[in-house]
């Protein structure tokens, strides 16, 4: 993920229209979470996985509220989750229930949307293991649950995944899938599809051996494992795996030298999609460790890349490698967004993409091609994408490594062009997405690591400053048929939150500084805003409650990875007193660390 | 085998010290052992959790000092041996216990910047 070692001088260096129809469990059985290649389709107003749908769209079919009406948007109740940190993910509305895992110690709420005040039904607190906060990289977060077949199923940040009753709050199962003592924790939400719960681990700053498992939903039990460096037997790149631009065997193997890809990172711990006709699972992966690139040289396949492979036993489909040799921790875990678009002409099954490297990718998700590849922030690491290659033009100016010293000025910094954590939404209506971005530049000091098993494995030191602007983030829209930006909100800071597209044509995102905002989701212009009470990093949610009417959710809770870059945001800790960060000193002025879930409506 | 330390920020029940055992730190003011307890601050990868500096990251600042668990020599050299919850490591299984005294050195010889408790924005 992202960490950045400070110098003294750096830290401080379908059915939507009508009322509102409680389904019965049997109905949310049959409903198909499936919500077409263009995120429309059947859409019953709940939120039951983290994109919304398979697609991972975050775009609702709801039209209650409007551009025209967004103006009159309130809040009608707020919640302390009792956790200071990082609130990242989004609450889950099921069946009248609405569902919020906290960062560590990791408490699942489910409050009764039906009941005035919405008091909860049941409260779950698992047994996790303190040890969890110092072996995750960038603050004790979550990023959410996934409910499928009346469970709730989500990770616990020691290494384990729960599936919890939906009704009753039981505990159903509980599963170890990671390991501590390697340097594995497990922040990111569950995906499901059919019985297979599929996890993976944080640990790119550990130098883990990263992985992807399934699980199976009725029991917990493990099916299969498969590895995102290494022999093809263990990446499980067999006789189906045919890469577009890749070729040959052992392709995760050779492209490292000697057992670096042993502790060569490549986590699994953004979002997950798929394509039920193509029988596909999309996934990024993250950065290859140690940051120090000089020692581990090749092109260290498949880190900072994206994975096809088959639910059923894991088996390697396709895999496309965004940033071959990743020199700038550069990880490819945001979500893979799957949609139909035409490009030159042509409708394709595409998979949208934006980067941590800054590039944003529009990919034929059947074969892994790219089709567009375009920046969509400041970029000087690389002067475009190659074509006929897929691969990057590197400006090797920019390259990184301890024999380099300080290489200066790399845009995006590592924080990326756009956070893995804050995922994008798609709206069929305008044919745009919606992109939380960032505009830092970084100097990037690389330095040898020792790999200690359980300790950190990193070697470079990355001061930040603001890119050309001045404004640290932009919220803006992109048109991915082409590979262009059609309009943009700047921010004084990164933006930091996941967003929502609705049939309303509106927008909704929050900012690092607490605002939660709505937009027009053609023109861009502000409509509404609303100060949440702390920096938001979470996602919103949209969704019919049991009333009929629409209402919007979002979590404030600054933290990831502006807990470590912003240290004076928190206030719980007399023995932490650490000055702001020197690229923003201000962000303090207006945010400190909190827990609150709000709900907004007409 | 180090002694059970005790730390002088708790509480003594019925103000009555438990017995325990001290620990002097044999490096103590040694420049030299405050260099090399850099290095191996780095080469243990505490920075990766505690910064470039021991400025804070992950971990908490360690030359601002403030302390959670005792900043005495001994309460020190006790944290990096032993660990801590919340993700402490414990290093005394890797390192000897002259480079823990080292580590100590080198954090004791950072200059400990003036404690100001206020952080203004305005004039």
């Amino acid at each position: 993920m992202t960490w950045q070692p400070s110098t003294p001088r750096a830290i401080f260096s379908s059915l939507d229209a009508g009322v509102f129809m409680r389904p019965c469990r049997i109905l949310l059985l049959l409903s198909l979470p499936w919500a077409g290649a263009q995120g429309q389709g059947r859409d019953d107003g709940q939120w039951t996985m983290p994109g919304k749908n398979y697609a991972s769209t975050r775009y609702s079919t709801l039209t209650a509220i409007t551009a025209a009406n967004v103006a009159r948007l309130r809040p009608v109740w707020s919640f302390s989750t009792g956790v200071l940190g990082g609130h990242e993910g989004q609450p889950l509305v099921v069946d009248g229930t609405m569902y919020v895992v906290t960062p560590f110690p990791n408490v699942l709420y489910a409050f009764d949307l039906a009941q005035e005040g919405y008091p909860l039904k049941w409260k779950y607190r698992p047994d996790v293991s303190a040890t969890s906060v110092g072996i995750a990289c960038c603050d004790a977060i979550n990023r959410g649950a996934f409910y499928t077949g009346g469970k709730i199923v989500y990770n616990l940040l020691d290494g384990h995944t729960v599936a919890v009753d939906a009704v009753t709050g039981k505990e159903l199962w509980k599963t170890q899938i990671a390991d501590m003592t390697r340097g594995e924790t497990t922040p990111m939400a569950p995906f499901v599809v059919k019985d297979r719960v599929i996890v993976g681990p944080s640990g790119g700053e550990f130098g883990i051996h990263g992985w992807a498992k399934a699980l199976d939903l009725a029991t917990g039990r493990l099916i299969w494992t498969a590895y995102n460096a290494g022999p093809d037997s263990a990446v499980l790149a067999g006789a189906a795996f045919k890469p577009f631009y890749d070729k040959g065997p052992e392709l995760a193997l050779k492209t490292w030298e000697g057992d670096a890809w042993q502790t060569g990172g490549v986590p699994v711990w953004g979002w997950l999609s798929y394509d039920p006709e193509l029988d596909l699972l999309y996934f990024g992966t993250g950065n290859a460790a140690p940051y120090n690139a000089e020692q581990r040289p090749g092109d260290n396949k498949w880190a900072s890349s994206v994975l096809a492979r088959r639910p059923e036993d894991g088996a390697l489909v396709w895999a496309y490698q965004f940033t071959p040799h990743e020199n700038w921790d550069y990880d490819a875990n945001a979500e893979m967004i799957l949609v139909d678009l035409t490009i030159q002409g042509r409708l394709r099954k595409t998979l949208v993409h934006f980067d941590k490297n800054g590039f944003a990718y529009t990919l034929d998700r059947v074969t892994g091609e790219v089709l567009v590849a375009e920046p969509f922030t400041t970029v000087t690491w690389a002067k475009r994408v190659d074509r006929a290659s897929g691969r990057p033009v590197v400006d090797t100016t920019r390259l990184t490594g301890a024999s380099r010293g300080n290489v200066r000025d790399i845009c995006p910094s590592l924080e990326g062009g756009k956070t893995p954590v804050a995922p994008a939404a798609y709206s069929p209506r305008t044919g745009l997405f919606y992109v939380a971005t960032n505009n830092l530049c970084m100097d990037f000091e690389a330095s040898a690591a020792a790999h200690i098993a359980g300790t950190p494995y990193i070697g470079a030191s990355t001061p930040y400053h603001a890119g050309p602007g001045g404004h640290m983030g932009a919220f803006i829209a992109w048109d991915a048929r082409v590979g262009r930006k059609v309009w943009e909100i700047r921010e004084p800071y990164p933006v930091w939150s996941g967003s929502v597209a609705t049939a309303g044509d509106v927008v909704f995102y929050g900012t690092l500084d607490g605002w939660f905002k709505a937009a027009d989701a053609r023109s861009g212009k502000v409509l509404w805003k609303f100060k949440v009470g702390s920096g938001v990093v979470g996602c919103p949610i949209t969704y019919r409650g049991p009333d009929g009417k629409q209402y919007v959710a979002i979590y404030a809770g600054i933290g990831g990875d502006w807990f470590l870059l912003s240290g004076d945001v928190r206030s719980d800790d007399p023995a932490d007193v650490r000055p702001p960060a020197d690229f923003a000193p201000n962000l303090a002025r207006h945010t400190s660390q909190g827990g609150i879930v709000w709900i907004f409506g007409l | 085998m180090p002694p059970a330390v005790r730390s002088d920020a708790h509480v003594f029940a019925g103000g009555v010290a438990p017995p325990a055992g001290t620990l002097s730190n044999p490096f103590a003011g040694d420049r030299q052992a405050a260099g090399d307890g850099e290095r191996i601050f780095r080469a243990m990868n505490c920075d990766g959790c505690h910064g470039g500096g021991a400025l804070g990251w992950e971990g908490p600042s360690l030359v601002d000092g403030r302390w959670r668990y005792g900043g005495g020599d001994g309460e020190v050299f006790h944290s990096i041996y032993y660990g801590r919850p919340r993700g402490m490591p414990a290093y005394g299984g890797i390192l000897e216990t002259d480079g823990i005294w080292k580590i100590v050195t080198y954090l004791r010889a950072q200059p400990v910047p003036q404690d100001v408790p206020t952080e203004q924005w305005t004039p």
